[in-house]
């Protein structure tokens, strides 16, 4: 193994050979005449076109990093892209590293493990989601080699480590959720041939997917929107429920630039509201107070952004009145009807359970900074189109970390300074974690009262 | 396309360093199950090592417990006596021919979660968490915790990051299995409030044969996230047939007259916090439903 870093570069041709001995070219001939070396390698034309060289091959030298030529250590295949990772990481260099292997060696050795390496590897250079790519890789399989010619090939899984290799290649494409086309089918039949296990995943993704593509009620539009108020509008409206809702943006993001040379920036602040809300408000009571509850989060597929609402505790039974509907407001149809249906048990459409009041919500917000101050201009920006709200106390109670949504006014005990008239509290709960953080958080909290 | 100073190893080396290096042990995430009682042994962490105790050394004898274990088997064993004299599955039969809904499960108050195990990952090594408690006022339960998809580093495990709530196995008197019987409706009917994150329901009905162990029906939850709570109805002839998590190629609808027990899973992928609330789990006979299977059954990869 003396010249075991030799690497033989055929410059005009632009294909390479490695090998372990030297070789020689012929001009007149244009094929390669093989010198037989201790390693007995052979070099053939393998489905390729012959070569024609116009000039001396030139015989260059690779050496180890550290200068030594003979060292035996085990080099993996990740290190031809670690190498390609110092300088930059990027999707050019990806394919380079993939244009390399391919040339290097027209019998494709060791390409089993350079494909896993690459699969590894394609996170850290950002290409895990791009077909092209995968597409490519799959190109390092040299092709026709793996399809079975006759009954007892197929029969006895030819080639199995190339088929679990290729049936990796597609798994990592089918969890990042990437769907195969045409040119995947065509590599892999000409790799592997049909029916071999690469084409029945193939066909289990092309059959599966389109059906679950658009099984989301909620879709999530991909890309997200940059801008942080976009996001904020697309999110509000995604929780509202409620087509009618209408979004305002309080405030668009800007720095300031203070007396002393000093840079605070503002956040945004965006907040949706509802007719519906609006006349929930309007109807509230101004003797209980109002809370501006959160952060609450929400998963965008990955991106979690959190929003803030603006609720009261649920009227207690006593003062509930029934809402008279006024026939006149509409013509069109009655707003009221009083049917004796004759249902049976058979008809009954409702679920046994016992309804939940939760305490109407009247607003919410999403803002990238949550403090007292920002909520406060959020509050004010509503009381434009709800002037009750100048009336009613509003208590903020914003805490660090996941909350659970609403529930009735029962506080935990140290919760809040000024009692709410008339709320519960619930002493003694057992304390986990998010308990805990409140409980620390406490004099941290901001309170205040809003008149 | 060259790139100087590149290591290269010989071409013999990388054919034996191939098989050394076990890029070929693939694994599957195993079955997020928490530890079943009628299993053997359990889930096995890989690195652990196996338990040498024989199975009569785990059962514990204590008087007390077992005084009150008795006392609630004879109970059990009395209401199952006396509920056939008014009715099938102790209703009277007009209800259970006739009833368009059933509740199976309210979250209220704290006896309710006595019914449901929670798992994630921290079984077989990952970083996960999950907490099940009940919710503001007893009038729902919260299941919130931390995913975190970093696989455990066992060698074996590629992919990791979920967690689980499942219902226990409904017992009878003396724990024999009592299985759910839904065959009378078709669709499923959840009260959920979510985060946005999307979450996977799945049923496990009772099978006969050992290989069909794993077999689950599964389909997605989608919540909205936000305050508002969100009814979610899904007809059982959208489960799809999964095994250990992979969808098989021969699908059927599920079998609803014995179920075992149901499940949501959170596996997407998305490191952070999550939480969903459920107010209550029922099932309904839709009318307008008339659909039978949402996926071929037809043969759709024939032998080789």
């Amino acid at each position: 193994m003396k010249c075991s870093r030799c690497l033989l570069q055929l410059v005009r041709s632009g294909r390479t050979v490695v090998q372990r001995g030297s070789l020689l070219l012929s001009p007149s001939s244009g094929q390669l005449i093989v010198q037989h070396n201790q390693q007995q390698q052979v070099l053939r034309q393998f489905r390729c076109s012959p070569v024609s060289a116009k000039s001396q091959p030139e015989l260059v030298r690779f050496v180890n990093d550290d200068g030594t030529k003979k060292t035996k250590s085990l080099v993996t295949q990740e290190d031809l892209f670690e190498q390609v990772a110092k300088e930059s990481k990027t999707k050019a260099t990806f394919n380079q590293v993939i244009d390399v292997f391919t040339k290097t060696d027209i019998r494709r050795r060791g390409h089993v493990e350079f494909i896993y390496a690459a699969l590894k590897k394609m996170p850290e250079f950002g290409v895990e989601r791009d077909l092209t790519v995968y597409n490519k890789l799959l190109d390092v399989f040299p092709k026709e080699v793996f399809v079975p010619r006759n009954f007892i090939q197929r029969m006895f899984n030819h080639y199995p480590r190339q088929q679990e290799c290729g049936v990796q290649v597609l798994e990592q494409m089918e969890s990042y959720g990437i769907m195969p086309n045409i040119e995947t089918k065509v590599l892999l039949v000409q790799i592997f041939g049909e029916k071999s296990h690469p084409i029945r995943k193939y066909q289990r993704i092309m059959y599966w997917f389109p059906k679950f593509k658009h099984v989301n009620p909620f879709p999530v539009p991909q890309p997200l929107p940059e801008d942080p108020v976009d996001l904020a509008i697309l999110s509000l409206n995604r929780i509202a429920n409620d087509l009618d809702a209408k979004t305002t943006v309080y405030q668009l993001p800007f720095t300031d630039i203070t007396e002393s040379g000093e840079e605070i920036s503002f956040p945004h602040i965006v907040g949706i509201q509802s007719p519906n809300q609006m006349e929930l408000l309007a109807k509230h009571n101004p003797n209980r107070p109002v809370f501006v509850e959160g952060p609450f989060p929400l998963w965008l597929k990955k991106t979690c952004v959190y929003y803030y609402i603006l609720r009261a505790d649920p009227t207690p039974p006593e003062e509930k009145e029934e809402e008279v509907y006024d026939p006149e407001r509409c013509f069109y149809y009655p707003l009221q009807l009083d049917l004796d249906l004759d249902r049976d048990l058979g008809d009954e459409e409702n679920f046994d359970v016992d309804d939940l009041d939760e305490g109407p919500v009247f607003a919410m917000c999403m803002t990238s900074q949550g403090d007292q101050a920002t909520l406060n201009q959020w509050i004010s920006g509503l009381q434009q189109n709800n002037p009750i709200l100048g009336r009613i106390p509003t208590l903020f109670r914003l805490d660090a970390g996941t909350r659970e949504l609403e529930g009735v006014a029962d506080t935990e005990a140290g919760h809040s300074h000024q009692p709410p008239p008339q709320s519960q509290r619930e002493d003694g709960l057992p304390a986990e974690d998010s308990e805990a953080a409140v409980e620390e958080e406490e004099p941290r909290r901001s309170r205040g009262m809003k008149q | 396309m060259s790139l100087p100073n590149i290591s290269r190893v010989s071409a013999s080396g990388l054919l034996r360093s191939s098989c050394d290096l076990r890029w070929l042990l693939r694994s599957v995430a195993p079955l997020a199950a928490p530890r079943r009682a009628l299993t053997h042994m359990g889930y096995r962490r890989p690195g652990q090592p196996r338990e040498d105790r024989p199975p009569w050394w785990r059962v514990k004898f204590d008087l007390a417990k077992g005084l009150k274990g008795m006392k609630r088997h004879f109970k059990l064993l009395k209401e199952e006596f006396f509920a056939p004299f008014v009715g099938p599955m102790g209703k009277p039969i007009i209800e259970h021919m006739l009833e368009q809904n059933q509740v199976l499960w309210e979250f209220r108050g704290p006896h309710s979660l006595q019914e449901w195990t929670i798992s994630c990952d921290r079984e077989i090594g990952g970083k996960s968490e999950i907490y099940l408690k009940v919710g503001r006022n007893n009038e729902s339960c919260l299941l919130y915790g931390t995913l975190c998809s970093d696989p455990p580093k066992d060698g074996e495990t590629r992919y990791s990051g979920y967690c689980t709530m499942r219902s226990k196995q409904p017992l009878a008197s003396f724990d024999r299995k009592k299985y759910h019987d839904w065959s009378s409706f078709n669709t499923l009917h959840l009260r959920v409030r979510g985060d946005g994150r999307p979450w996977m329901i799945n049923i496990v009905p009772e099978t006969y044969y050992t290989h069909q162990k794993d077999d689950m029906y599964s389909y997605f939850l989608y919540t909205r996230g936000g305050p508002y709570w969100q009814d979610v109805k899904i007809p059982f002839s959208k489960f799809f047939l999964a095994h250990r998590g992979r969808i098989q190629d021969d699908q059927h609808p599920v079998w609803l007259d014995k179920i075992n027990s149901i499940g949501f899973t959170l596996g997407d992928k998305a490191d952070g916090p999550f939480q969903l609330e459920i107010d209550f789990i029922g099932v309904c006979k839709d009318y307008a439903h008339t659909e039978d299977f949402a996926y071929e059954k037809y043969k759709r990869n024939p032998e080789v």
